[in-house]
């Protein structure tokens, strides 16, 4: 299903445009499948999820992010129905818990992706990932006069596609098996036959580019 | 509360985000964000790149089309907490993601002493691989002899202070560490030197003799 829905023979020519239209084309292609939503839409979805339990605002969240989801437990390893079954229950969580959604802190892909994640690590790896979510209180407290007070911008969501678009593809290539095959420095060493010292830079680049997309300035 | 002068590298941070990290890397990163925001705004960025990510896969068709399955199961699903989310109450000067390793806090621990001036407490329970997750107790004035790292290697102070060839690292700040590093800390305050340390998979010892050294192999 996945590989069916991507139009690589249609768009020949350089890699990166390929990329850019099978996006375009995955999204187009699948039936009844909702418009891509945009990013202020989303933070609204949740605003009315969490206040009104607006199923039908729900409903849009569901069909821009479940087949999503779903695709990347597929990544994973989990087979169709399996990865159904967790797109679901990440769903589930973001019905739940959208009340704890800020949007002055991620965006919604970002803080779908975080829950999903957890998920994956849980389900699928049988790992623990620990994580300390703060009160606002301590995260105040900790940002005094003298602390070290750097904002969490906002990401622009044309900026982030057009990075992930225009990544050199070793610098990719490295984020890929990081982000959607949970592979540690050492194990992409071992995946690529190069240098750890190459795969860490190249990280390193990697996020230098994010940073500037996101408006960071150090 | 004092910003820290030493950080997590920032493939470290990405590796965070990205969900590929050991459970022992993921618990003392934790403990190094609870007084840093600025790796906690790294984080958020690594997530963000997740969540891009994550808009740019293909979708895959769910299996039921109009949702009702997925209101029933709304319905049926338990309430469980997420998973791996830590809330425990914070002890003074212990991070909030050890309490469960440590519910007496500092004062209840049990060392184990190695050599003279260096005593160790093992965390069990943590999922690290062939590697471990383990507090040091490092007397002031005790240097820990010149060594290399088998693997990768995350230390974060928690108290005291200790000097090597990369700085002098105070409470909150974190040693993130590559095989290539050689170093000969030294605990260079008036209180002991109390550090939390993660090795990864990678720490490969065979010889007796690297066996011997492999506890002191912690910093």
């Amino acid at each position: 299903m996945i590989q069916a829905a991507t139009g690589s023979v249609v768009y020949g020519g350089d890699t990166q445009g390929v990329a850019k239209m099978q996006a375009v084309m995955t999204i187009q292609s699948v039936p009844d499948f909702a418009p891509q939503l945009p990013n202020q839409e989303a933070v609204d979805c949740l605003r009315l999820v969490a206040s009104e339990q607006d199923k039908e605002a729900f409903g849009r969240l569901y069909g821009q992010f479940a087949p999503k989801v779903k695709s990347y437990m597929m990544r994973y390893g989990a087979d169709s129905a399996w990865a159904d079954d967790l797109a679901q229950e990440t769903m589930v969580q973001i019905w739940r818990k959208a009340g704890q959604y800020d949007p002055e802190k991620a965006a919604p892909a970002t803080w779908i992706f975080r829950v999903a994640r957890n998920l994956q690590i849980d389900r699928l790896r049988k790992r623990k990932m620990h994580e300390v979510e703060l009160t606002a209180e301590a995260d105040r407290a900790d940002e005094g006069p003298t602390g070290h007070d750097r904002l969490v911008e906002k990401p622009d969501a044309d900026k982030l596609r057009e990075l992930v678009d225009t990544l050199p593809s070793d610098q990719m290539d490295v984020v890929r098996l990081s982000f959607f095959e949970g592979l540690s420095h050492s194990e992409i060493e071992q995946r690529l036959s190069i240098p750890l010292g190459t795969v860490k830079s190249r990280m390193r680049l990697a996020f230098g580019k994010l940073r500037e997309a996101m408006g960071e300035t150090t | 509360m004092k910003t820290a002068a030493h950080h997590p590298d920032h493939s470290t941070m990405m590796a965070y985000g990205a969900g590929a990290l050991s459970e022992g890397f993921s618990l003392v990163l934790a403990a190094h964000l609870e007084t840093c925001s600025q790796c906690r705004a790294c984080k958020v960025e690594a997530e963000a790149l997740g969540g891009e990510l994550l808009n740019e896969l293909p979708s895959a068709e769910m299996a039921s089309a109009d949702m009702s399955d997925f209101w029933d199961r709304l319905e049926t699903a338990p309430q469980a907490e997420p998973p791996a989310m830590t809330r425990h109450p914070r002890h003074e000067g212990l991070p909030a993601v050890l309490t469960p390793y440590l519910e007496g806090g500092m004062e209840s621990i049990r060392w184990r002493s190695l050599v003279p001036g260096i005593r160790q407490h093992v965390l069990e329970g943590i999922d690290s691989g062939n590697g471990s997750v383990r507090l040091l107790s490092i007397a002031p004035g005790t240097t820990i002899p010149h060594h290399t790292h088998g693997g990768g290697e995350l230390t974060l102070v928690l108290e005291g202070s200790y000097s090597d060839e990369i700085g002098r690292f105070q409470s909150g700040d974190l040693a993130d560490l590559d095989p290539s590093v050689h170093h000969q800390p030294v605990a260079d305050s008036d209180g002991p030197c109390i550090c939390l340390i993660a090795t990864d998979e990678r720490l490969q010892f065979s010889g007796a003799f690297s066996r011997m050294l492999q506890p002191l192999v912690g910093i």
